[in-house]
C-alpha cells in the first residue's frame, strides 16, 4: 500500500543500465534470491531503515536501542523489544503490527515511513528462528571483487612510468622536458613549435592565466624594459607571488569541489553561512603553495589528522584541518528540510560526495557503481559501497547530521544534530562575541525605549477608557488588573478576564490610534532591523568529522535502498589496490574516530597511486593549454579519452611528486616551456598537419572565463575592490530578472567573493557560462549565444564600467584624444593602436563628439565612454592571444 | 584606404554586410566551441537551432505547455466522486499515512465544494469553475490517471520537467528542440514566459537544458517591457551614436580577424553580435499586441484585470507559435494551484484567472488553423488529497484544503494529434490513487516526444558513454488512447 516516497536517485544513475547490465548484477549479487536462513543482515538494515529516526544512535525513545540483537534484547522501559523464537511475544513485532509503530503522525519529523509486508514477514520469520546472527567478517569474506589482475593493466591504472626525455631535432627549442615531450610528436608530422610570441603578448596571457586579470600597465613597462637574463623568468614568479593567484586557481578548484554558499534542491534555496571559511581556505592554500599532498590530506581526512576536541587552544593549523573538511560538504542538500530529508535524500547526498572524489580526485565516474557494476571500467558496486563504508562514520544515513537550519542565527536545540563545529580560534570567537553582544545590547535598548514608551500611553489610555466604566466597578476593576495573575481571586480574575481586553489596547491599536507613535514605533522597527541585520551568526565551521560509531554498510542491489544485500567493509577501489589490504584503524591511541578516511586519503597520496598525480598535472595544463593531455579531464576510464601525450602526462606526475607536490613548481615548468611560449597565429600548415591543435603546434586562443570578464571590467574600469576574504556578499534580482552582485562602497569584490547560490546568479556570470555545481564542475562548456552580445552592448552597468573607464583614462593622461586612444588600448587590450586602428578611433571619436555636442546635456566623458565601450566588446578583449 | 571617406553606416547596413561576409560561414562554429571535448565518439559536429529531421512525420509542428504550478486538484476540476461527498468527514488518514506531508493538518475525508456537469458531445465531467473550458471539452482529451513519484513541489518540478526528481536534468523544452531545432532563427526555440510577478517554483531549474547545450535552455520573454534581458540599451543613446559604435566595433574586429585566420571561434564570437541584432527586432515584434483586433483581445481577456495578466502570456503564446517557435512554456508566478487552505475560494480565483484565456487560446488556434500543427499541454506537477488539510474533526472546505498528492493528477492535451473530447483512465473511488490506464511521468514525456515526431528510445545525448535520454531507463509508452 505504501509506494515509498520520496525515493529521488535510486533509479536516476540507473540511466546507464541496459538490459545487459542487469544480468552482470545477477550475477554479482548472489544470495539473496535462494531462500536461506534470515540472519541479522537482513534484519537490521531493515530496523535502521524504519526505526533508527527514534531508536538509534541520536535517540532512544522510551530507551530503546534497535540497532543490534543485544539491544533489542536488553529492551526500553516497556521490557525486552525481542523474544527469540516467539515473534507472538516479541513486542517490537507486536507494535509494528498494530501501527502503533512507528507513529503514523510522527512519520515526518522522525524521517521515516511504516515497514512495508515483506519486512514485517522477513523480521518475523528471523524471531521465529531463533534471531540468529553470523559472524560479521564471514558474511564479509563471501562477496569477493569481481576485479582482477588483468583489469589493472590499463595504463590509468598502472603507476606513472618512468620514461626518458625524448631527443628531437630541434634541441635549441628545448626549454625543459615538456619541450622535448612536445617537440617529438610534432616532429613525427613533419612540423614544429611556432616561434616565441612577443612580450606582450606573453606577460597578458600570463597574467590571465595565474591571475585571472590582465597585467597592471607598470608590470608591462617593467617586463619590456628588462633587459637583463631570465626576466621572463622573473615575471612569472611575479604574477604567481600577487595574491589575486590564489583567488584565481582557487576557484578552479571550487568548480571541482562544487563550492556553494547555499544547500539547493528546494526552493528556499538557504544560505550556508560558513561556508566562506572553506572558500578561503582554499584561496589561502593556493597562495601558500600547500603542497598538494597535504591539501587532499586536510580535505579528505583533516578531522583525523589531530585531535581537535582535546586540543588546548584551536591552532591555525587545527582551525585549518576542520575547514578543509567542507570539501565534502559542499553537495547540493535538502536534508534540512523534514520531507527531502529521508533515507533515500541522504543517500543522493553520499552518492553526490564519492562523484566529487571521484571526479575531481581520481578522474573516475565511479558513482556509475551505486546501482550495477560499472559498465566500462573495473569498478564493482561492492567498491562503491566500500568507499561508502569509508564515509560512514560522519556520513550515516541512520545518524544523519543536518546540513543546516533556516535560522542560522538560533542555536538549534531540536530533534536534530547539526554539522557546525565551534572550533574558530579564540580571537575570532571573542570578536565576534563582543561585536555581537553590543549589538544585541543596541537592540535591547532600542526595544525597552519603545517599551517604556507603550507602558505609558498604555497606562493613560486605561485611566481614560475606566472612567467610561460604571463608577462601582472602577477601584475593583483597577485592583483586579493591577494584582499579578497568579495573585488573583476568583472575582478579581473574573474581572480581569472581562475587562482587560477592552481597557488596554493592543502594539497594533496603540499604532493607529496615536500617529505620533505610531511614527516612533516604526522608526524603532526599523532600527532594530537595521541593526539586527549587522548581526552575524555565531563563528562555526561547516565541518565533516568521523563520529566513531558508523553503522553497518549493505550493498544496495539495484541502488535500491529497500534492497539491501550484502554486508561490504571500508576498502579503497580494487583495481588501485593490489597486494596488501589498506588498514583501517583509529588515527591515534585511544581516538574515537574510525581513522577510515586518513587511510584512503594516505592511499590517495601515495607515490605509486596511479591517478592522484596524473589527475592533479593534467588539471594544471587544462587550464594552461584548453585542453587535458587527457581531454575527459573526470575521467581516466575506458571511455575517457586516452592521453594526446601519455609519456609526458606521466613525466609530469613523477615530476609532480618529486617536486613536493608543489603546484606552483609545475606552473613554473608548464610556462617556462617554449611550448607555453608559442605565437597562437593558425598558419595553413598547422591547419594540414595539426587540425585540433592536438600537438600543440601553436598556443590555443582562449576566451575570458565569465569571471575573468566581469572581473577584469571591473580592474580596467576602477571599480574592482580587491578586498579579500570573509561572508560572500549577495547578489539582488531584479524583477526582470536581472541579477547583479552588491557592492561595497569602493566598487564591486572579485567574483570569488559573490554569493554562489544555486538558484540565480550574477547573469554576466550565466550567460558567459557560469556551471551550475550539480555536484561539481570540472570543465566549463563555453557557448556563444546572443544574450552574451546582448549584455555588453546594452547592459546598463556594462555601459556605467565603460564611462568609469573613459574617465580613467581622461584622469591619467589628459584631454589629448590621440594619448586617451593609446592609453585606452593599453588598458583594455594590452598594447598599442597600430596607425591603421589609431586613425580609425580618432576618426571615430571625432564623429561622437560631434554627436554629442548636438545634445545638449552631453559632458566630454560621453564620446571617450563609447569608444570605450567599443573595446570591451572587441573581439580581442575576450580572446586571448 | 584610411584616406578615403569612410561611408557611414547604418546599423541595418552594418549587419548585412556582415551576413554577406564570410562571417555567414562562422555561424556553423556558433555553440560547436568546446562542446565536443570529451565527447569524441558523438555524432552532432555543431550544436544550434537550425531545423532538424524529426524521426517520424511529426503531428505537431509547436507545442504550447500551460504549466500549471502548485498541482491542481484532480477531484475539484475534472475528476468528481460521489464517493467522497458520501464519506465525507470520515477519517481516513490512517489507511495513506505515508502518502501525507502535513501530518499535524491531516483531516478526514473532505467533498467537493463545487457542483460538476457534463459537456459537450462527449459529456466530460468539468467543473463549475471553468466555465469557458466546458464550452471546449470536445477539443481536449483529459487523463484521470497520470501520477508522479513525490509529494514535495521541488522534486515533484524537476520530475515533470525532465523525468529525474533532481535538478541538473535538461528539461522537456530542451530536449525537444535538441531534437528539432527551430523553424525561426531569429527568435529563441524554446520560450518561457514567464510571470511578470516573479518565477515559479525552482525558478529558471525549471526550463534549465542539464547536460545539453547551454543553447537548449530556456529563454525568459517577458511578456511586459522588453522581452528579453538587455535586449535595449540600457542608457539611452541617439541612434546615430549607436550606429557609430557598431561601425567602429566591426571595422577593428575586421582587422583583428584578418590577422588571425583559422580562428573559428573568432569568427562565430563576431557573427553572434548579428544574431543578437536580428533578435532585437523579432523579439520585439513579437510581443506587439496592437496589430490584434480589439476582439481578439476581448477574447484573451486582456481587457479584464483578472484575466489580463494570463490572456496576454496565451495571446503572445499562439504569436510565437505563429512565428515557428518550436517550444512555448507558460508559468504562473505564485503557486496559485496549490490550495492548501480554502478550497472553496482559491482554486475558483485560480480558475478565474486562467479559464477564459486558455479556453480562448483553444478556440483562436482554431480558427487560424493552428490547431492542426500546434500540441497543446495543460497540468501541473502532482494532485491533491481526498482528505482535508485541517486542524478540525469536520472538514469544510471554505476553510480548509488538500494536501499535495503523488498518486494521482489530471493532465489534457489537445490540438494536433489528439482525439478530442477524450476521457482517459480514471482513479480509485475516492480520487486518491489512478488505477486504471495509469500514465506516468515518462509516458506523458513519451507521448509529447511522438508528436512532435521524435521517438523518446532515439532521441539521444551521449555523455560518459552512455546514451541519454529524457524517458531515461524508465518504462514510458506513448498513450495511444488519446491520439487521432
Amino acid at each position: 500500500m505504501y509506494p515509498q516516497s520520496p525515493f529521488p536517485r535510486i533509479v536516476q544513475v540507473a540511466v546507464i543500465c541496459t538490459a545487459t547490465m542487469f544480468a552482470v548484477w545477477l550475477r554479482a549479487s548472489p544470495g539473496r534470491s535462494e531462500r536461506r536462513q534470515v540472519t541479522q543482515h537482513e534484519v537490521i538494515p531493515l530496523l535502521l531503515l524504519r526505526c533508527a529516526g527514534c531508536h538509534g544512535r541520536q535517540h532512544q525513545d522510551g530507551g530503546l536501542d534497535l540497532r543490534s540483537k543485544a539491544s533489542m534484547l536488553k529492551g526500553g522501559k516497556s521490557g525486552p523489544a525481542l523474544v527469540p523464537g516467539e515473534p507472538e511475544k516479541s513486542l517490537i513485532l507486536k507494535r509494528i503490527l498494530s501501527e502503533d509503530m512507528p507513529p503514523r503522525r510522527r512519520l515526518i519529523e522522525a524521517t521515516v515511513k511504516p515497514m512495508q509486508a515483506g519486512e514485517i514477514e522477513l523480521l518475523s520469520a528471523w524471531i521465529e528462528a531463533g534471531a540468529p546472527e553470523v559472524e560479521a567478517a564471514s558474511e564479509w569474506a563471501e562477496l569477493e571483487s569481481p576485479i582482477n589482475d588483468e583489469d589493472r593493466q590499463y595504463w590509468a591504472f598502472q603507476p606513472p612510468g618512468l620514461f626518458p626525455v625524448p631527443q628531437v631535432q630541434h634541441a635549441d627549442r628545448v626549454r625543459n622536458p615538456i619541450d622535448a615531450f612536445i617537440l617529438v610528436k610534432l616532429e613525427e608530422k613533419g612540423s614544429t613549435l611556432s616561434p616565441e610570441a612577443n612580450r606582450r603578448t606573453l606577460i597578458r596571457r600570463a597574467a590571465f592565466d595565474l591571475t585571472g586579470l590582465p597585467p597592471e600597465l607598470e608590470d608591462v613597462d617593467a617586463f619590456l624594459s628588462d633587459s637583463r637574463p631570465e626576466a621572463y623568468e622573473r615575471m612569472i614568479n611575479t604574477l604567481l607571488s600577487s595574491r589575486r593567484y590564489g583567488e584565481r586557481w582557487g576557484g578552479y578548484w571550487l568548480d571541482r569541489a562544487g563550492y556553494a554558499d547555499t544547500e539547493g534542491e528546494r526552493e528556499q534555496d538557504i544560505l550556508r553561512p560558513h561556508a566562506y571559511r572553506y572558500r578561503d581556505y582554499v584561496i589561502r592554500a593556493f597562495n601558500a603553495d600547500k603542497p598538494y599532498d597535504r591539501f587532499l590530506l586536510e580535505q579528505l581526512a583533516g578531522d583525523e589528522l589531530a585531535d581537535y576536541e582535546n586540543a588546548d587552544e584551536i591552532t591555525p593549523e587545527i582551525y585549518d584541518n576542520l575547514v578543509a573538511t567542507g570539501f565534502l560538504r559542499m553537495v547540493p542538500d535538502p536534508t534540512w528540510f523534514n520531507v527531502t530529508g529521508f533515507v533515500p535524500n541522504r543517500l543522493d547526498v553520499v552518492a553526490d560526495v564519492i562523484d566529487v572524489l571521484g571526479s575531481a580526485v581520481m578522474g573516475l565516474t565511479v558513482k556509475c557503481a551505486r546501482c550495477h557494476e560499472h559498465m566500462f571500467d573495473p569498478i564493482s558496486q561492492r567498491d562503491y559501497y566500500s568507499l561508502a563504508a569509508i564515509f560512514k562514520g560522519a556520513y550515516d544515513e541512520h545518524d544523519w547530521l543536518k546540513p543546516n537550519s533556516l535560522n542560522p542565527l538560533e542555536n538549534n536545540t531540536g530533534r536534530y544534530s547539526y554539522r557546525y563545529l565551534s572550533h574558530v580560534p579564540a580571537e575570532e570567537l571573542e570578536e565576534w562575541t563582543a561585536r555581537d553582544s553590543k549589538l544585541a545590547a543596541e537592540i535591547a535598548a532600542v526595544k525597552e525605549a519603545l517599551d517604556d514608551q507603550v507602558a505609558l500611553l498604555k497606562q493613560k489610555i486605561f485611566e481614560d477608557r475606566l472612567t467610561e466604566l460604571p463608577e462601582v466597578l472602577r477601584s475593583d476593576v483597577r485592583g483586579a488588573v493591577e494584582t499579578e495573575a497568579n495573585e488573583r481571586n476568583e472575582i478579581q480574575q473574573y474581572l480581569s478576564e472581562k475587562f482587560e481586553k477592552t481597557l488596554f489596547p493592543t502594539d497594533e491599536q496603540l499604532r493607529e490610534s496615536d500617529e505620533d507613535f505610531k511614527q516612533a514605533a516604526e522608526e524603532t522597527d526599523r532600527r532594530i532591523e537595521s541593526l539586527g541585520k549587522k548581526r552575524r551568526p555565531k563563528p562555526m565551521v561547516r565541518a565533516l568529522w568521523d563520529r566513531g560509531e558508523p553503522s553497518p554498510t549493505y550493498l544496495l542491489r539495484r541502488g535500491n535502498y529497500l534492497t539491501p544485500g550484502h554486508l561490504v567493509g571500508p576498502e579503497t577501489l580494487s583495481v588501485l589496490t593490489s597486494g596488501e589490504p589498506i588498514e583501517f584503524k583509529p588515527p591515534w591511541p585511544g581516538a574515537k574516530q574510525t581513522g577510515r578516511r586518513l587511510a584512503l586519503a594516505k592511499w590517495l597520496v601515495q607515490a605509486d597511486h596511479p591517478l592522484t598525480a596524473r589527475v592533479m598535472a593534467n588539471t594544471l595544463w587544462k587550464h594552461h593549454f584548453r585542453h587535458g593531455i587527457v581531454k575527459s579531464l573526470d575521467n581516466f576510464g575506458r571511455i575517457g579519452t586516452l592521453p594526446t601525450h601519455p609519456e609526458l602526462l606521466d613525466w609530469m606526475a613523477r615530476e609532480f611528486i618529486r617536486r613536493d607536490w608543489s603546484v606552483k613548481a609545475m606552473h613554473r615548468l608548464i610556462m617556462n616551456s617554449s611550448t607555453y611560449r608559442q605565437m597562437s597565429t593558425v598558419t595553413p600548415a598547422h591547419e594540414r598537419l595539426d587540425p585540433e591543435n592536438d600537438l600543440l603546434s601553436r598556443f590555443p586562443l582562449k576566451r575570458m572565463e565569465a569571471e575573468v570578464l566581469w572581473d577584469t571590467l571591473l580592474l580596467i574600469s576602477g571599480q574592482l575592490d580587491e578586498t579579500p576574504f570573509g561572508a560572500a556578499d549577495g547578489v539582488n534580482v531584479r524583477p526582470d530578472g536581472l541579477v547583479t552582485a552588491v557592492g561595497t562602497e569602493s566598487g564591486w569584490r572579485r567574483s570569488i567573493y559573490v554569493e554562489h547560490n544555486r538558484k540565480q546568479n550574477m547573469t554576466i556570470l550565466e550567460s558567459f557560462d557560469l556551471p551550475r555545481p550539480t555536484p561539481n564542475c570540472l570543465e566549463r562548456k563555453l557557448s556563444t549565444v546572443a544574450p552574451q552580445a546582448l549584455h555588453l552592448l546594452n547592459n546598463q552597468t556594462i555601459h556605467e564600467l565603460a564611462t568609469s573607464f573613459a574617465e580613467r583614462v581622461i584622469r591619467e593622461v589628459g584631454d589629448h584624444p590621440a594619448k586617451q586612444i593609446d592609453q585606452g588600448y593599453q588598458i583594455a587590450l594590452g598594447r598599442l593602436p597600430t596607425p591603421e586602428e589609431k586613425q580609425l578611433v580618432m576618426e571615430s571619436l571625432d564623429k561622437l563628439k560631434q554627436q554629442w555636442a548636438e545634445d545638449e546635456t552631453a559632458s566630454g566623458v560621453k564620446a571617450l565612454a563609447d569608444v570605450c565601450h567599443v573595446l570591451i566588446n572587441a573581439a580581442e578583449f575576450m580572446y586571448i592571444d | 584606404m584610411s584616406d578615403q571617406p569612410r561611408r557611414s553606416m547604418t546599423r541595418r547596413s552594418f549587419f548585412d554586410s556582415l551576413s554577406g561576409s564570410i562571417y555567414g560561414t562562422a555561424l556553423a562554429y556558433l555553440l560547436g566551441e568546446d562542446l565536443l571535448a570529451g565527447e569524441p565518439s558523438h555524432r552532432r559536429r555543431v550544436y544550434d537551432l537550425k531545423p532538424r529531421q524529426a524521426h517520424q512525420e511529426p503531428k505537431a509542428r509547436s507545442i504550447i505547455h500551460l504549466f500549471m504550478n502548485g498541482g491542481p486538484s484532480q477531484m475539484d476540476l475534472f475528476d468528481p466522486k460521489e464517493e467522497l461527498t458520501k464519506r465525507h468527514g470520515e477519517p481516513y488518514f490512517d489507511k495513506i499515512a505515508g502518502e501525507v506531508e502535513f501530518i499535524n493538518s491531516a483531516g478526514a475525508l473532505m467533498k467537493s465544494p463545487y457542483k460538476f456537469q457534463r459537456h459537450g458531445e462527449s459529456g466530460i465531467w468539468v467543473s463549475e469553475v471553468m466555465p469557458h473550458l466546458a464550452k471546449q471539452v470536445d477539443d481536449i482529451a483529459v487523463i484521470r490517471s497520470m501520477h508522479t513519484t513525490t509529494f514535495a513541489h521541488e522534486h515533484a518540478l524537476y520530475k515533470i520537467q525532465s523525468g529525474h526528481m533532481m535538478s541538473a536534468y535538461p528539461s522537456l523544452g530542451s530536449w525537444s528542440t535538441y531534437g528539432l531545432g527551430s523553424e525561426n532563427q531569429n527568435l529563441p526555440a524554446y520560450v518561457v514566459l514567464d510571470d511578470p510577478k516573479g518565477l515559479p517554483t525552482n525558478g529558471v531549474e525549471n526550463w534549465q537544458a542539464g547536460f545539453l547545450p547551454p543553447v537548449y535552455q530556456g529563454t525568459r520573454f517577458r511578456s511586459e517591457g522588453s522581452p528579453i534581458l538587455d535586449l535595449e540599451a540600457g542608457v539611452e543613446k541617439p541612434p546615430r551614436v549607436v550606429d557609430l559604435q557598431r561601425d567602429l566595433l566591426a571595422r577593428l574586429d575586421d582587422i583583428h580577424r584578418s590577422g588571425r585566420p583559422g580562428q573559428p571561434i573568432l569568427d562565430a564570437r563576431i557573427s553572434n553580435y548579428e544574431l543578437a541584432a536580428r533578435m532585437q527586432l523579432a523579439a520585439s515584434a513579437a510581443l506587439d499586441l496592437s496589430q490584434e483586433s480589439a476582439e481578439t483581445l476581448e477574447m484573451y481577456g486582456i481587457n479584464d484585470k483578472k484575466t489580463e495578466s494570463y490572456g496576454r502570456r496565451c495571446l503572445i503564446a499562439r504569436r510565437l507559435v505563429e512565428s515557428g517557435v518550436r517550444f512555448v512554456q507558460l508559468y504562473i508566478s505564485s503557486q496559485i494551484w496549490d490550495s492548501h487552505g480554502q478550497l472553496a475560494t482559491s482554486l475558483r480565483d485560480a480558475c478565474d484567472f486562467t479559464d477564459k484565456p486558455v479556453a480562448a487560446l483553444l478556440k483562436d488556434l482554431k480558427q487560424r488553423g493552428l490547431f492542426d500543427s500546434t500540441l497543446l499541454v495543460w497540468g501541473g506537477e502532482f494532485g491533491r488529497l481526498p482528505i482535508a488539510q485541517t486542524s478540525e474533526d469536520t472538514p469544510n472546505p471554505t476553510r480548509d484544503g488538500r494536501d499535495h498528492n503523488k498518486n494521482a493528477m489530471v493532465t489534457w492535451f489537445a490540438g494536433a494529434g489528439v482525439k478530442g473530447g477524450t476521457l482517459y483512465g480514471a482513479t480509485d473511488e475516492l480520487g486518491f490513487a489512478a488505477v486504471e490506464d495509469k500514465v506516468s511521468v515518462h509516458d506523458w514525456h513519451a507521448t509529447i516526444l511522438h508528436l512532435l515526431g521524435l521517438d523518446h528510445d532515439r532521441l539521444v545525448f551521449e555523455r560518459l558513454g552512455l546514451k541519454e535520454k529524457l524517458t531515461s531507463v524508465f518504462d514510458a509508452h506513448v498513450i495511444d488512447g488519446i491520439l487521432v
